[in-house]
């Protein structure tokens, strides 16, 4: 590659990454609000404004007073938000073409890693945090007579770290199994790949008009469609969402690491969690349907914007109708999720 | 990690409220556990005492009774009908049998809605908000048919010395609708509950956690439908001489564990059906309202009744102008909450807190005094409360 072409390269790349994130940004903003709607339509109640909980709660947040988190490294814990957004961005970047060809990460390696950054925050949020809603109240606890005076006190927050930890272990497992099933499909690790075999037509950098769609995704064959609903859990499993939100149990640990997060921090956290499950989603679209996330083709763009909308509202939909579930359903869950995972593998080997 | 005599080895403690979203109530749980798993449990309940005992020391009785309605927003009509209880059977005033049927009928109303706000949080605490939603959309149905017999959805105040408010008396157009909505909600709530009982993901959440045995139940005194799902067969409604002329059943379970729990409520609610069915198609003519009676001098007198959450005591005298002396109230809650202190042992976490929610906690009604001098609290009895501050003149 000549220099020129190299400044040309990168400018298309920084321009594109631009586009990308401001329009995933303001969309994903407005997923919550359809999945809140959904939720109550199926509650028999009309619901919020479709974009109250996305996009004007964030707008509210961040100029609502800022308090100071009460967190042992307050510097850090404010830190993992903006770390936060920045590897859900690179995950998203992951789906436009311009940054497969970055280094390599537009690859399974570059996509797990960022996920399992993102899983580590929760870790770090937790074990930070601590809110005067559990050990710090002020009641008299460890008077004489305490049933266990000398008890090691732990803060609800730190809890959830431990309990994140576990998620990390074994929870999201079943995601990174349906994750490989594209890329064995393909018999490669790069995302170009995955996406140019199942849309041949399909060719980056060319006009702004052209527009193919897949001729046979993976999600139309029997591995791909196994790995697509452990990928659906998998996807409900790292965004902590009902069944699986065990770290942020609302009965006990009220919202677990990212309690402290306030005003413009919570603000940060909304983007986040917003952006994170757009990436997801956008992800699916792009591995499992080869409809990448292209912001130089607005109606491949669109065309996975409107896919993506699939997992949310099928997400919606489950959270209705479930119970949080402890870790004694989540192991065996997840250990029925990653034994399908794995089946989807070896099915998608064999073909 | 603490290891004690009886070896069992704590490695931390969790704790809860009373500040917290997910409690209703003020209240403070500490929990002792070994990972997920909890060893052991402490509810510190005395967050929000009203002083009602002081309130209504040295009112005429009269008066008295509408402040002991005020005591539960859940439970109002069994606290005003229990307090009229007392002075009933103290002075010996005869109620007439329609006010009877009427208090009964009130009572089972509110029995019905106490029970669907249980199913509504015990579902919150599970994290299903459907499920949730549709109890409070149900209960709906007895909200209305309360507001239509006393006027008021929360506080009906139907009962009065010597029998009922005549303006909560039973018109037919009243008997008419009670029975349309009671068909019309049985459909519904049948539907509801195999729903909750064919649904393996929330079947999952309450079978076999929270065990208390029949035992155990005795031994904490666990009331009401908290007992009764342990196997216990204890219903104050069985020996209350209001309920004689109807045929119910009392459910007694056996499973011991939440999921017990939440049946044994939820087919009381279909007795409770059966019952109001019963005094609209049998209630006799007559007067609603004996008032033949004058407050004088009583000893203290106690009555039991059965509330929705289990046995609720009342006790009072009155001196030689008829003012209330010494009021007492001991709501099912106190022993129910002992008795989940011990049965969330050997549940995770997340499950205690349900445990603790299946016997349907009523916080600010149980709590009693607490006196917080230099800093450092303790917890009267109404006794000492009494000797301290003397009688309110």
């Amino acid at each position: 590659m000549t220099v020129d072409a190299s400044v040309f390269f990168i400018a298309r790349l920084v321009v594109s990454s631009v586009i990308a994130l401001v329009i995933a940004t303001l969309y994903s903003l407005v997923l919550p609000g359809i999945e809140r709607k959904i939720q109550a339509r199926i509650q028999q109640r009309v619901g919020p404004p479709i974009l109250m909980p996305g996009f004007w709660s964030v707008i509210k947040f961040t100029y609502k007073s800022k308090t100071e988190p009460i967190a042992q490294m307050p510097r850090l814990y404010k830190f993992l938000i903006g770390f936060g957004i920045g590897v859900v961005s690179l995950l998203l970047l992951f789906n436009t073409p311009y940054w497969w060809f970055v280094l390599g990460w537009g690859s399974i390696l570059g996509i797990a890693g960022m996920l399992k950054l993102e899983e580590v925050l929760y870790v770090f949020m937790g074990s930070q945090s601590q809110s005067v809603l559990s050990t710090s109240m002020p009641v008299p606890d460890t008077v004489k007579g305490s049933k266990w005076p000398d008890i090691r006190r732990e803060f609800n927050e730190q809890h959830s770290a431990e309990r994140a930890l576990k998620m990390m272990l074994i929870g999201s497992l079943p995601l990174y199994l349906a994750l490989i099933v594209p890329f064995l499909v393909a018999r490669s690790v790069n995302i170009s790949a995955v996406v140019f075999a199942q849309n041949p037509a399909y060719y980056p950098f060319t006009s702004w008009l052209s527009f193919s769609l897949p001729t046979n995704p993976v999600l139309f064959t029997v591995p791909g469609f196994i790995a697509a609903i452990v990928y659906f859990l998998g996807f409900v499993i790292i965004l902590n969402e009902k069944p699986f939100s065990i770290l942020k149990a609302k009965v006990d640990l009220i919202e677990g690491g990212v309690l402290e997060y306030a005003a413009n921090l919570r603000a940060g956290y909304y983007v986040m969690r917003n952006l994170l499950m757009f990436a997801l989603s956008s992800m699916f679209v792009t591995l499992f349907l080869g409809i990448p996330f292209d912001p130089f083709m607005p109606a491949m763009l669109l065309l996975n914007m409107v896919l993506s909308l699939i997992l949310p509202i099928a997400l919606s939909v489950l959270v209705a109708f479930s119970p949080i579930f402890t870790f004694r359903q989540i192991y065996p869950t997840a250990i029925g999720l990653s034994a399908l995972g794995v089946l989807a593998m070896i099915l998608a080997v064999s073909i | 990690m603490t290891e004690t005599s009886n070896e069992k080895v704590i490695e931390k403690e969790l704790s809860f409220g009373p500040v917290h979203p997910a409690l209703i109530e003020p209240y403070r749980i500490r929990l002792f556990v070994n990972d997920e798993i909890v060893e052991d449990c402490e509810i510190n309940i005395n967050m929000a005492y009203r002083g009602i005992e002081k309130l209504l020391d040295g009112i005429p009785v009269e008066k008295a009774l509408i402040i002991t309605e005020r005591i539960c927003g859940i439970c109002s009509h069994v606290h005003a009908w229990n307090s009229v209880r007392v002075i009933e059977g103290g002075l010996g005033i005869e109620v007439p049998e329609r006010a009877n049927y009427i208090r009964v009928l009130t009572q089972e109303f509110q029995r019905i809605t106490s029970h669907l706000i249980f199913f509504g949080h015990a579902f919150e605490v599970i994290g299903h908000e459907t499920l949730s939603m549709r109890a409070f959309l149900l209960r709906e149905q007895f909200m209305d048919l309360l507001q239509y017999l006393g006027g008021n959805r929360v506080m009906p105040s139907v009962p009065i010395i010597g029998g009922i408010r005549p303006r909560a008396d039973l018109t037919e157009s009243l008997k008419k609708t009670i029975l349309d909505r009671c068909d019309a909600f049985e459909d519904k709530y049948a539907n509801y509950v195999q729903r909750v009982l064919d649904d393996p993901l929330v079947i999952s959440r309450i079978n076999g956690i929270g065990l208390l045995t029949k035992e155990d139940a005795i031994k904490y005194h666990a009331t009401g439908p908290t007992g009764r799902a342990s196997g216990w067969r204890y219903d104050l409604r069985a020996d209350m001489n209001e309920y004689k002329p109807f045929d119910f059943n009392i459910i007694v379970l056996d499973g011991c564990d939440t999921k017990d729990r939440v049946v044994d409520r939820a087919l009381e609610v279909v007795e409770s059906l059966k019952i109001i069915r019963q005094i609209v198609k049998n209630i006799p003519e007559g007067p609603v309202v004996n008032r033949n009676w004058v407050a004088k001098e009583m000893p203290f007198t106690t009555a039991y009744s059965e509330s929705y959450r289990g046995e609720l005591m009342h006790t009072y005298g009155l001196d030689h102008q008829g003012l209330v002396r010494n009021y007492q109230v001991r709501t099912p809650t106190i022993t129910n909450l002992a008795a989940m202190e011990h049965a969330c042992i050997g549940d995770h976490v997340t499950e205690a807190i349900l445990t603790i929610a299946s016997c349907d906690p009523c916080l600010t009604c149980c709590t009693r005094a607490e006196v917080v001098e230099s800093g450092k609290s303790r917890t009267m009895t109404d006794y000492e409360i009494v000797r301290k501050y003397g009688w309110r003149r």
